[in-house]
């Protein structure tokens, strides 16, 4: 009995090794570019870097708010994008979103629910249309959206956010659906509903952590795009976050702190989604991306 | 509706026994065609999106791929057949690019899929801080892979880089290294970039799997005398097949078109130790605006991962995991 729990102990101990490796592994990156986003100019170009309370500041972040402000860094003026930035992927990715749950919504129940001739020829034309690289979809496009008018419009960025995003959404609506017993609807069906009807009021109570992960994921998708959005867009009127901290990481002569600073704000949203979310993201992937 | 109606009220005969043991056979069929229009319509937006966002622009660049289009000589449009193709096969800097891409593919691939597996059989087993751990794999997964870039070009930083702080304290280096200025270490940096950021996604859906396996079949195999390691090989790496192929197809997937880490980090470099085929395939249309030599790259790299894919879900077809 002695011997047994030891084992466990030791065991335990082991565990929990691991478990603080995994943390280092994923927590000292990420925790540099933190650091040094609350470091000095000249503390983090010293070497070795001074690190120490008194070398704390928050001005990085101040100067992002008001950029001619207290501290005149390089690269200030880049900085002042950064919120703009932040605002405009807010806006494509929670649009990609919501048109995701649409569009998914309606394409997923059709798989589900319904035997139809091309049923499986479409599915595989969603899910084949997904494995066409980015790279070679971004010319094309480019040219439409231009011809159209189009370039520099957050609307049209969204909407070609759909190819990197709606199949996935489609293939995870299709498995909610069909884990969803069919005998409540069988029941209404009965009683008198329509296809509306039962879609609205009992399929999608039933699928919504299904479709909140598909939401959360398309607006990821969105949020990390940099291809399609250095493209298509131009100006501060729709450049996303990451295509405004690009800029900067290009630029040799971007102050080291604030090219940190921008990155730490950049991932601040997904970041906070991902944490708050972290049930919702897990089962959704797991429940709806892959059966047991 | 005439035709079923009439099958409804025809005399039994010798082959409705058969249909009589499948109940709702007959009236599927009779609502079929309603249900096919209603799909449709179902499906009418998606189907537009795709059509015009995927569909045109890969018709469009086969067109292109097909003539000289340089914008560099804007007047010239000229069809040319296989010409653009042939240029890029038998260029060396393809086979250059395809070797590159084929490596960092698989190390990235091996190194996510073993370092993700490990992690979530670790994140399976019960331990204090355990659901820390959990929360702080999201972080990774959450992190924009420009972001990443950023965050690991300060890390590699040949001057001040907290790398080189770290192993010359280690005592691994005498001094100070440029990283990314040696084509070895680039691409080796590149991966460990890559992996850190994209390992989170293979964690979460290896864990959903071993979370479903079934206690029952570990107290039988322990009931059979297995040893740890038998129950893993037996019970925990059948169960996980389809997990992994999940794993394989959206990390393959994900490193042939890694674009924002190169171009953060390294822009192909140095020299051409980093120029993938995504890479090479920018370089061409956007650099030298070449765009139907361009077109032909994209239309390769395209060809390349609908192969893969294929291949990928034949083995999950086959296996009969995939279902539609």
């Amino acid at each position: 009995m002695t011997a047994a729990r030891t084992q466990s102990r030791f065991h335990t101990i082991l565990l929990m090794g691991g478990g603080l490796l995994v943390t280092i592994y994923v927590l000292a990156p990420f925790s540099w570019l933190v650091l040094t986003s609350f470091m000095r100019e000249n503390d983090v170009l010293s070497v070795p870097p001074k690190i120490g309370w008194d070398s704390f500041t928050i001005s990085n972040y101040l100067t992002f708010i008001h950029a001619s402000g207290i501290e005149a860094v390089v690269g200030s003026r880049a900085a002042e994008n950064t919120l703009p930035g932040i605002f405009n992927s807010l806006v494509a990715a929670t649009a990609t979103a919501a048109l995701n749950v649409v569009l998914g919504t309606l394409a997923g129940y059709s798989f589900a629910r319904l035997r139809f001739p091309g049923r499986m020829p479409l599915l595989l034309l969603y899910l084949g249309s997904r494995m066409v690289p980015g790279i070679a979809l971004i010319v094309p496009l480019y040219l439409t959206i231009r011809t159209f008018h189009l370039l520099d419009n957050l609307a049209a960025l969204a909407i070609t956010y759909l190819t990197l995003t709606l199949p996935f959404t489609i293939w995870l609506m299709k498995n909610y659906f069909q884990g969803i017993a069919r005998s409540l609807e069988e029941a209404a069906l009965v009683d008198g509903c329509t296809w509306a009807q039962i879609l609205w009021k009992i399929l999608i109570p039933v699928a919504a952590p299904g479709l909140a992960a598909t939401a959360i994921f398309a607006f990821m998708t969105a949020w990390n795009d940099y291809l399609f959005a250095v493209i298509l867009t131009t100006t501060m009127a729709a450049k996303t976050a990451p295509v405004v901290v690009a800029g900067f990481v290009t630029d040799v002569t971007t102050a080291r702190t604030l090219m940190a600073t921008g990155g730490v704000l950049a991932v601040l949203p997904p970041l906070l989604l991902a944490l708050m979310c972290q049930r919702m993201i897990v089962q959704g992937l797991t429940s709806g991306g892959v059966k047991g | 509706m005439k035709a079923s109606t009439a099958a409804q009220y025809r005399t039994p005969g010798p082959l409705d026994t058969a249909a009589g043991s499948f109940p709702g056979t007959r009236r599927r069929t009779r609502i079929s065609r309603h249900s096919a229009q209603f799909a449709y319509l179902l499906n009418a937006p998606s189907i537009l999106v795709i059509v015009l966002l995927v569909g045109y622009p890969i018709c469009y660049s086969v067109w292109v791929s097909l003539h000289r289009y340089d914008l560099r000589r804007p007047r010239i449009f000229r069809f040319v057949w296989l010409q653009n193709y042939i240029d890029v096969l038998i260029d060396p800097d393809f086979w250059t690019a395809l070797r590159i891409t084929v490596l960092f593919t698989l190390i990235a691939v091996v190194v996510i899929v073993s370092v993700g597996l490990a992690v979530a059989l670790l994140l399976n087993r019960q331990f204090p801080g355990r659901g820390f751990v959990r929360t702080v794999i999201l972080i990774p997964w959450a992190i924009p892979p420009v972001v990443n870039g950023l965050m690991w070009q300060w890390i590699y930083d040949p001057k001040i880089g907290a790398l080189n702080a770290l192993l010359r304290w280690l005592g691994i280096i005498d001094h100070y290294q440029g990283w990314l200025a040696v084509p070895t270490y680039a691409l080796g940096g590149l991966i460990v970039a890559h992996t850190w950021n994209e390992f989170a996604l293979a964690v979460i859906l290896f864990l959903g799997a071993l979370q479903r396996v079934p206690a029952e079949l570990y107290d039988a195999g322990r009931v059979d005398g297995c040893r740890s390691w038998q129950l893993f090989l037996h019970i925990t790496l059948p169960w996980l097949a389809q997990a992994l192929l999940i794993v394989l197809i959206l990390e393959t997937m994900l490193a042939v078109r890694a674009f924002d880490i190169i171009y953060v980090l390294t822009a192909g470099g140095p020299g051409t130790s980093t120029t993938t085929l995504t890479w090479a395939t920018y370089l061409t249309t956007f650099e030298n605006l070449d765009f139907g030599h361009g077109s032909a790259y994209a239309y390769i790299v395209t060809l390349i991962t609908l192969g893969l894919s294929v291949i990928y879900f034949r083995i999950l077809y086959g296996r009969g995991e995939f279902e539609a």
